[in-house]
């Protein structure tokens, strides 16, 4: 059974191999667990934990929801672990390059200089602290991943054997069941650089496009060099494989911006890469198996 | 380990495959209908793609079907809108698109999914994602709009 609705500003489609009556009312769920982390993660709405904290976590601490805690925890310590490459407080950078929206409440589009892992701090007590005030944040690097992970949980808490979480190419596949997966040629569209089996694993892709979660513009592109406000160089595109979307999603862009550097990164958490510079090079780690030809 | 190899790509790999065009059928009106109000025993067709929900004698919301292009080509879905005036869930019954299609971005790297590119589908066993989502979930999000639009300016 295979179900589609538009969220986070993709359209997110949900495949389970079980037919049974319990099919569709589990994928209710799995798209209810996709629009609480729509909800809570946002840059737009107004009532989102994204938009609470970058409009008081400088004041005083803030409360957030768990799943907004556990994808915080994650991007502070990527940001540690890739040498500030990976950083949620690049919002300022989006705003400034009108990417992202100024709210009423910033004052000010210009960067925040401290990185995230020191800038932000999540209290004992499970609030959130921002102790610069330039600090503003945007999970739009991690949030789709991390939502088709609580989609494939819900799924799996529902009983269902197998199946697939798709948003818009940042997917995890479950059970007992190898799903085919092409990756696309991003210096040829109508290509495929190769193609995967997936199985229990995630994979996702960025390229030097515009990031759908943040806004409706499709012009740009959505990574940016924390450290700098520079764009990815010569790397077309980069996929990573991992053992869950949030982490796959997350170092896609760690890859974009540092390439064969990215090794550590991606050795700490298992993953592996395949990125495309330039019109003739493409590299992937030892480790990214069945690399084969599409066909 | 993370050593990197560099992948030469095959010169007739890019060219040989070559994307096909397909259509996924999520599900039909009537199912997208009984979803949205289970409890409806009847559906009764207004103006303009809509139906009314109801519940015996009483009206317990409506679904309305539209389409959008999503590139190219024509995305089906339903917004379903209960009786207070909200959306209550927005279903996509089908999508028809090309995955040659990448106009709007040259350079864009996407997952899909499927067997091979020249393979037939087999149903149930095939999964292809939907690519140039981006695009496709802008004009349904402004489809959504339109629908609610129409639906409290008149009608009701």
């Amino acid at each position: 059974m295979r179900r589609a609705r538009p969220f986070l500003g993709t359209i997110v489609e949900i495949a389970v191999t079980d037919a049974g009556a319990g099919a569709e009312p589990a994928i209710e769920q799995a798209f209810d667990a996709i629009a609480d982390v729509h909800r809570l993660m946002s840059f737009h709405d107004t009532d989102s934990d994204v938009r609470r904290l970058n409009r008081e976590a400088a004041i005083r601490p803030v409360s957030v929801d768990d799943r907004t805690l556990r994808v915080l925890q994650f991007a502070l310590d990527l940001n540690q672990r890739s040498g500030g490459v990976f950083d949620i407080s690049v919002a300022r950078h989006l705003q400034a390059r009108g990417l992202l929206p100024l709210h009423e409440h910033d004052k000010t589009a210009t960067p925040c200089l401290q990185s995230s892992s020191r800038a932000i701090e999540l209290t004992p007590d499970r609030l959130v602290r921002f102790h610069d005030p330039a600090t503003a944040i945007d999970l739009g690097g991690v949030a789709k991943g991390f939502a088709v992970d609580c989609a494939a949980e819900a799924l799996q808490a529902c009983g269902v054997s197998a199946g697939l979480v798709n948003a818009g190419g940042d997917i995890f596949a479950f059970g007992k069941k190898s799903w085919p997966v092409h990756i696309r040629d991003p210096r040829a569209p109508s290509g495929f650089l190769c193609e995967l089996s997936l199985c229990n694993e995630a994979v996702a892709s960025s390229a030097g496009r515009f990031d759908p979660f943040h806004s409706s513009s499709a012009l740009g592109t959505a990574i940016v060099d924390p450290r700098t406000g520079e764009n990815p160089g010569e790397i077309l595109g980069a996929s990573v494989r991992a053992s869950s979307c949030m982490v796959a999603d997350a170092l896609t862009k760690v890859v974009m911006l540092r390439g064969e550097r990215a090794s550590a990164s991606l050795k700490y958490f298992s993953a592996s890469a395949l990125f495309v510079r330039g019109e003739t090079d493409v590299l992937a780690t030892s480790d990214w198996q069945e690399l084969r030809l599409a066909g | 380990m993370s050593d990197w190899i560099k992948w030469v790509a095959p010169a007739a790999l890019v060219s040989t495959v070559v994307a096909p065009a397909h259509a996924v059928q999520f599900m039909s009106l009537a199912e997208a209908q009984r979803l949205a109000f289970p409890s409806a025993t009847q559906f009764i067709p207004i103006a303009g793609g809509a139906c009314r929900a109801m519940e015996g004698n009483a009206s317990v919301g409506y679904v309305v079907f539209d389409r959008v292009i999503g590139k190219h080509l024509y995305i089906d879905y339903t917004v379903a809108i209960g009786p207070d005036g909200r959306v209550r869930r927005v279903e996509i019954l089908q999508y028809r698109e090309s995955y040659g299609g990448e106009v709007q971005n040259g350079s864009w790297l996407a997952q899909f999914i499927g067997k091979s590119a020249g393979s037939t589908l087999q149903v149930g066993s095939d999964i292809r994602n939907i690519s140039g989502a981006t695009l496709s979930a802008h004009h349904v999000t402004e489809g959504v709009k339109r629908v609610l639009a129409a639906c409290s300016g008149g009608g009701r």
